[in-house]
């Protein structure tokens, strides 16, 4: 994992302030350039600024109280103009200056952030799932020339595996795609699409999960390439992801995969009493935390690897890959061999050293890259077409993945 | 093995000896290593129970056994713990440095960062040994404290049953030198005295005696009883025997006591005696203490008139024989019957794997020898005395029996790894106490007090002029055959965690243990052993759960080899003579096997405290009335039983709820090699199959041992002891076949005893008839009467052509009753004289007292009483209508009012659709889950818009809520002051307890989840969200069966034969009118105590008188209010008046 750049601190506020203010001043010049120019641009991702007036916090505040809450999750909103500015620039910076992908904003509510996207040039797919805030979101987009797009969606309810069609909010990724006009990829090409959200913390894990699996499995939204990840996540999430090796509490078998799968990257820190949630009495619904700092959201990158499918895991044999890193992991404090040993393995602790593997290291301690390295020794071993392995793989990855 | 580890427990001793004096001098210059030593193992040690792996658990155990052995000075760990951190951090930040050049990572992968774990866990280990232990000491009355003090007594108990005493006396030296020596108490050296005793060996007693001085313990009776005990044993010791016989007086103890309120195994009562009459030749027994009778207002009349006893339709002699016959079932622990699932004829491969499954017998079996306990001793020692309480081939056997059941029953999609090891712990202990039981004679006294109390029950049993019940009975021949306490034994219970690891231990042998050869199907493949049973996680939301999975080829194999025998525990049979009469907490029902009187939940020690603590006398009422259910003598109903068997061997029945076989299991579709090649569609055909076929495969087992269990008692009559939960309730104990199963299992069940019909028993058995159709809910009695005889015609052909015939009982809610019911009523109609013939079928009456009548009664609330039939009304009332007529009524103001849910509801509110929601208000329904059961009948209504269930049933909810608090006025005014109270106390950190009007004290058993083995299992604090939902429903439910208990005593004074299915009556039908007559007079009685008033004096006293403790205010001031109307409109008078609806 690639420690991310120190998040923005309070310094330097002023200049930015400054910056804003003159970039105002020079929309009427934007707006007179030649239409080519703009076409050129526009097929670019780079659009012009069309100078929206972004509402005041108490303003976007107001809308989100007005507005039925009918769902029992806490949902979180950016409704302060300037978190905004400050997560739109987190999200361009280290942005390559050539062909930007559309950005998906998922759960929009007010619209804040939105607006300063958009006024940044920035091409937004805005994904709502609650139809009480489409409204206003689609008279922005009546008003706009193409530069936004809205769906009626859930981030959360991506691809279900019910059964039948699943009603909407529920989206599924082909239709998404569909609408938004991306198409597939090769995996080694550049992001064809970024997402950005914030993950309402109930669900967080198991968002999380989710995408793993579909990760691991080339599906969902990673059927059509490196689909690139911007959430805020909880710290102590965020620190689970990037938990180190022997760190008993945050090392886990969600970090080992998460790190195999993504290039994490931290690009910015908020504190959580700067979003505004549903919850009627202004609570800030911060869920609990007793071993590892919880005191802020973050907002993660999250770039699939370019990599991952070098050696012997490839989408088909994943699943076995994730089953077999929640087992080892299940009981952190166990020893590596006695697991390979209770999954009938002959020579396990002969594997181990020709892995260069200590032999009685407990399976807390095993690096993310030894894991599969271990998963590839192991299936050349041919342990996983014992038919148990098949049935328990099988019965595990229907527990996530709906 | 043995000797070394004792030898290196020397060694550790001698270390501890140097030690001693090193603290003193290094005391002042370590004073702040304490507070690093907060901090380091905090941070490396989270909670040392929840991560670690199951064997990793029973290493550690063992681990932190040895430190206690070697003794480690407190600092000393804590400095280790220190100079660990230290190098921890230095690795740590070397480690985050190299981090990104891929080629250093892999060098140091685990070693490195091994070492550095390696020892800071050792140091926390040590630290995790002592911080508890101080906690521990701190609170004498924690639970934690109490099943630490009960492990070392049930290791002490087990060294003393080995006839150890040595390692007895080594254990207890352990912790009386180390810091914990405040966990031992007096009856820990007791038991130690008593196995020196047994043997004669007065020096180690005397030397005992002088540890009990230094610890700070007052020796009690127990001690004075092994020490004179030992004295018996040794012919010329008159003078130490004056001495300690002085030292007895001067603790203020009687020499009578001795023989009072000892518990004596084997011999020891008569070495006492004699040693006694060393000193003084002429001392007599104390008499028997005089029975105490119980001063329950509601009993007073039943414990002063006394009527004899009804006999039992056997003699003596044949009670004899069933006696014999119950004591060889329970001495052989488990029984192999036949299963009633017809044979199939054997294919070769069956063969081979009948052979095979015998080979892993006696595998298994070479394995548990080669780890024998010796080699144990030195990974597991806290285990070591349960594993040799069994030696030699009996260690063999009671391992692989269980074993073997385990790898016979273990069903293909595996069973939870704590379900498991409990299973086979509780297996071993049962085991354990029944050899106890044989070993100490106590199954000799049995024998005689037993053959006595036949004669109470015997038709020619000679009992004399007296009348007993039969409690009171047993208690008079233990006193006039002078066994005193001495039938129970000493305190023998296991920890719950003990059993567990002792269950997780055998489990883990069990796994390495069991193999198979790869290639057994398919002979291509290579030869090589597998196991046959994988341990494995199972991920569930948030948990993971460690299950023991079959090998696929495994299962295979076991059902090719399809088992013909069933193999069950003893105490899942039926008992084939009456029951022992429950006398304490601890003894009754059966006669070896261990059972409690109150059921309670895994871990939760309280309600056996609570019992131990409450005087006996006041359980009497309780007591008698589960000997009262337990004595109920019961047959099958022999032609039922044969057409179900032949459809459960057919093909099953899924309308009738005969579960059909697993050849009759939905097949999965063909599959392609590679599982991630199914498409989305296929995933789930396949998972739905394997779904439909594992809830198969539970119910098919589950009917499989019911029916068989049935089928070997068919020709027998058999007894099911009776034991509570712990609001009350009381349950059969044998688990599978007992009479509060499902339709089929009570169709099958008649009383043993008969008696005529008399003048209305036809007319009874035909309203019982309606009533299991589930027709004519509304109507009166005499329309159900007048509807079955208008359709005798089809009784008839049920009855006489069940299978063939026009099949009429097929089509009702209770089918298998139904048809039971109907060749019942065929029988005695074509009887000569209806009203002489003897009828053996059970008739089922609602004890009708639903929680919302016990909330009217209890609220003295007249409406309500009314509409829940409580007050004389010409019609019948039915309270369901009521609420719908009432919730209608809102809907319409609301309707006209423009609300649109309201609007859309229209014409959809019924009965049916309130009727649930009303029902279980009174059991707590909450809000939330009363709109789930609206949303479901709303789903059932076909025409009922989608898009609106939400909301329609949310707005439901409400309105029912709102009827009925306007109804019962009362009922929610109680429900929220009980609320209230228990959260309040919840709050302060206490459980909610009451005590039953009939003396039976209850606690709610609900506490803060923690992981099942964590050792602070019990210092836990109460859950208070569940102990403020469940108390109106538990304590309605501890009123329900108050109320059932005094029926049931009741009904015994006047002779009927009586049996509950919680709030559903059984009786004959000759003697139906006498039972709803004692019911609605029990129900008066009962509510005529003044409950309220009672619980709020109760709680008033228990829990306020500690400033800490909830507001007083509460929990008394708002009760008054209810005496006050309860006073004011003398509604005892509107409760006599209670109107029998006929």
């Amino acid at each position: 994992m690639l420690a991310g750049p120190v998040p923005p601190g309070a310094a330097g506020c002023c200049r930015r302030l400054l910056a804003a203010a003159l970039a105002a001043g020079l929309r009427p010049l934007l707006r007179g350039l030649p239409p080519c120019w703009v076409t050129a641009r526009r097929a670019a991702g780079q659009w012009p600024s069309p100078g929206l007036r972004v509402p005041e916090a108490a303003e976007a505040e107001q809308l989100v109280q007005q507005v039925k809450h009918t769902s029992v999750v806490v949902r979180r909103f950016i409704t302060c103009p300037r978190l905004a500015r400050k997560v739109q620039r987190s999200l361009q910076r280290g942005a390559s200056p050539g062909s930007q992908p559309v950005l998906v904003e998922c759960g929009p509510g007010p619209g804040v952030l939105t607006r300063t996207l958009l006024n940044a040039g920035v091409r937004v797919v805005a994904l709502e799932n609650n139809p009480a805030f489409l409204p206003n979101l689609q008279s922005l987009e009546n008003s706009l020339d193409g530069q936004l797009k809205v769906i009626y969606g859930d981030f959360c309810r991506l691809d279900p595996l019910v059964t039948g069609t699943a009603k909407p909010p529920a989206v599924y990724s082909e239709k998404l795609f569909e609408t938004v006009g991306v198409a597939a990829v090769p995996w080694r090409a550049d992001t064809p699409v970024k997402f950005f959200g914030i993950l309402p913390q109930s669900k967080e894990r198991l968002i999380l999960w989710r995408h793993l699996f579909a990760l691991y499995e080339c599906s969902s939204i990673y059927r059509y390439g490196r689909a690139e990840l911007n959430i805020f996540i909880s710290e102590k999430e965020y620190k689970i992801l990037t938990g180190k090796p022997g760190n008993a509490g945050s090392y886990q078998a969600i970090t080992v995969l998460c790190q195999l799968g993504y290039e994490i990257q931290l690009l910015h820190m908020e504190p959580w009493s700067s979003f505004f949630t549903n919850l009627k009495n202004g609570g800030l619904a911060i869920p609990k935390s007793v071993r590892l700092p919880n005191d802020h959201l973050c907002l993660v990158r999250l770039t699939p690897q370019q990599n991952l499918f070098t050696g012997s895991l490839n989408p088909q044999n994943s699943p076995i890959f994730i089953f077999m890193v929640k087992q080892c992991l299940a009981k952190p404090k166990s020893r590596l061999i006695d697991r390979l040993n209770s999954w009938s393995l002959e020579n396990g602790s002969q594997l181990l050293r020709e892995l260069e593997i200590p032999e009685n290291v407990q399976t807390r301690n095993v690096y993310p890259e030894d894991y599969k390295r271990l998963f590839e020794a192991l299936q050349s071993s041919n342990i996983f077409t014992e038919n148990w392995w098949h049935d328990e793989v099988f019965e595990n990855t229907r527990n996530i993945n709906f | 093995g043995l000797t070394r580890a004792w030898g290196r427990m020397l060694k550790a001793r001698v270390k501890q000896l140097q030690a001693t004096s090193v603290p003193e001098v290094t005391l002042t210059k370590v004073e702040l290593a304490p507070l690093q030593e907060v901090v380091a193992p905090r941070e490396r040690e989270e909670s040392p129970s929840r991560t670690s792996s199951w064997v990793e658990k029973l290493k550690r155990e063992a681990r932190i056994q040895q430190l206690k052995v070697e003794q480690v000075s407190p600092i000393i760990a804590s400095e280790l713990a220190l100079e660990a951190k230290v190098k921890n951090k230095a690795q740590g930040k070397v480690k985050g440095k190299g981090k990104k050049s891929p080629k250093t990572k892999t060098s140091h992968a685990g070693s490195p960062n091994i070492h550095v774990h390696g020892k800071p866990t050792g140091a926390a280990g040590k630290e995790a040994v002592t911080a508890p232990g101080r906690r521990v000491l701190d609170n004498k009355e924690s639970s934690q404290f109490k099943i630490l003090q009960q492990t070392i007594q049930s290791n002490l108990e087990c060294f003393a049953f080995l006839q150890q005493p040595e390692e007895a006396e080594r254990l207890l030296l352990m912790y009386h030198r180390s810091a914990k020596r405040k966990v031992l108490n007096v009856s820990a050296y007791n038991i130690v005295m008593r196995s020196w005793a047994r043997k004669g060996r007065l020096q180690r007693i005397n030397y005992l005696f002088s540890m009990l001085e230094s610890a700070g313990l007052q020796p009690n009776l127990d001690s004075y009883a092994a020490a004179l005990e030992c004295l018996g044993r040794n012919p010329f010791c008159t003078k130490s025997i004056r001495r300690y016989l002085q030292q007895l007086q001067h603790d203020g103890f009687h020499v009578d006591e001795l023989f009072q309120k000892c518990l004596f195994e084997e011999d020891e009562k008569e070495k006492v005696l004699k040693a006694v009459r060393m000193v003084h030749p002429n001392y007599q027994l104390p008499p028997a203490p005089s029975p105490q009778t119980c001063s329950s207002s509601l009993l007073q009349d039943f414990y002063s008139r006394m009527v004899p006893y009804p006999k039992l339709d056997f003699s003596v002699q044949e009670l004899q024989e069933c006696f014999q016959k119950q004591l060889e079932l329970e001495m052989n622990n488990t029984i192999t019957i036949e299963s009633v699932e017809s044979s199939k004829p054997l294919t070769p491969q069956a063969i081979k794997a009948v052979k095979l499954r015998e080979r892993w017998g006696c595998r298994s079996a070479g394995k548990q020898e080669q780890s024998s306990p010796q080699d144990l001793w030195e990974v597991y020692n806290e285990l070591y005395p349960y594993l040799c309480l069994m030696p030699g081939e009996e260690y063999v056997d009671p391992l692989c029996l269980p074993l073997s059941q385990v790898l016979n029953t273990l069903s293909p999609q595996g069973e939870s790894l704590s379900v498991l090891a409990k299973e086979l712990g509780t297996k071993v202990y049962n085991r354990y106490i029944t050899r106890r039981k044989l070993c100490s004679g106590q199954l000799e006294k049995l024998r005689v007090v037993y053959g006595g109390y036949i004669q109470l029950l015997a038709k020619d049993g000679q009992v004399g002029p007296a009348k007993y019940l039969p409690r009171e009975y047993w208690e008079k021949l233990v006193a006039e055959a002078g066994f005193g306490p001495s039938l129970d034994l000493k305190n023998c219970s296991w920890s719950y965690m003990l059993l567990m690891r002792l269950g997780m231990h055998m489990l883990e042998l069990l796994v390495q243990a069991v193999k198979m050869p790869r290639n057994i199907l398919s002979p291509r493949l290579e030869p090589r052993l597998i196991p046959a049973l994988y341990h494995i996680y199972s991920f569930r939301s948030s948990s993971q759960i460690g299950l023991i999975k079959p090998h696929p080829i495994f299962c295979q194999i076991m059902s090719d080899a399809a088992e013909t025998t069933l193999t069950f525990n003893s105490s899942a049979i039926p008992m084939l003579c009456p029951p022992v009469p429950w006398t304490s907490p601890h003894f009754g029902a059966f006669f070896l096997n261990d059972t409690n009187l109150m059921r309670f939940v895994d871990g939760a020690i309280q309600h056996q405290l609570l019992l131990e603590q409450c005087p006996l006398v006041n359980l009497h009422p309780v007591l008698d009335a589960l000997n009262q259910l337990g004595n109920c003598a019961w047959k099958i109903n022999q032609p039922v039983l044969d057409i179900i068997i032949s459809i459960f061997n057919d093909k099953g029945n899924e309308k009738l709820d005969i579960p059909p076989p697993m050849s009759e299991a939905p097949k999965p579709p063909a599959l392609p090699g590679n599982l991630s090649a199914l498409d989305k569609a296929q995933r789930h055909e396949l998972l739905l199959c394997k779904k439909k076929a594992a809830e198969m495969h539970s119910l098919r087992v589950d009917a499989l041992y019911k029916l068989s269990i049935a089928n070997y008692v068919r020709d027998r009559v058999f007894w099911f002891p009776h034991n509570m939960d712990f609001r009350g309730r009381t349950y059969p104990c044998p688990p599978y076949f007992n009479h509060l199963g499902n339709d089929v299992i009570r169709a099958i069940l008649l009383f043993a005893e008969g008696r005529p019909l008399g003048p209305k028993g036809l007319d009874w058995l035909k309203i019982h008839l309606i009533n299991l159709t589930g027709l004519k809910k509304k109507n009166p009695l005499q329309e159900r009467l007048e509807y079955a005889n208008e359709i005798m015609e089809e009784i008839l052909d049920s009855a006489d052509h069940p299978l063939t015939g026009r099949k009429w009982w097929m089509n009702t809610d209770e089918p298998w009753q139904a048809l039971a019911c109907c060749m019942e009523i065929t029988k005695a109609s074509r009887s000569p004289d209806p009203a002489a013939y003897i009828s053996h079928f059970p008739i089922h009456q609602d004890g009708s007292c639903n929680g919302l009548q016990h909330y009217a009664a209890l609220g003295r609330d007249l409406i309500g009483a009314i509409s829940v039939n409580l007050m004389p009304c010409d019609v019948p009332q039915d309270v369901y209508s009521a609420v719908a007529q009432q919730v209608e009524e809102f809907r319409r103001k609301d309707a006209e009012h423009g609300v649109k849910i309201a609007q859309v509801l229209q014409g959809f509110i019924s009965r049916k659709v309130v009727k649930q929601t009303v029902m279980t208000v009174v059991y707590g329904v909450t809000r939330y889950g009363g709109r789930l059961q609206m949303e479901k009948r709303l789903k059932e209504i076909d025409d009922f818009p989608e898009e609106y269930l939400w909301e329609a049933s949310h707005y439901l909810v409400k309105q029912v809520f709102n009827s009925i608090k306007e109804m019962f006025s009362a009922t929610r005014d109680i429900q929220n002051w009980l609320t209230e109270s228990a959260k309040l106390i919840a709050q302060s950190g206490q459980t909610v307890e009451w005590v039953t009007p009939l003396g039976l004290p209850i606690v709610q058993p609900y506490y803060l989840s923690q992981l099942l083995l964590s050792p602070a299992l019990c210092c836990r604090k109460p859950d208070t969200v569940k102990q403020k939902n469940a108390f109106p429903p538990n304590f309605i439910h501890s009123l329900d069966s108050t109320h059932m208990m005094l029926t049931a005593l009741h009904c015994l004074r006047q002779g009927l034969t009586f049996v509950s299915v919680h709030d559903c009556y059984w009786t004959h039908a000759v003697t139906v009118d006498v039972m709803n007559q004692v019911c609605r007079q029990q129900f008066v009685a009962l509510h005529s105590e003044k409950i309220l008033q009672d619980l709020s004096k109760f709680m008033l006293e228990k829990y306020c008188r500690y400033s800490l403790s909830p507001c007083p205010g509460l929990l008394c001031c708002r009760c008054c209010t209810w005496v006050g109307r309860a006073k004011s409109c003398s509604h005892v008078h509107f409760l006599s008046f209670w109107f029998i609806q006929l």
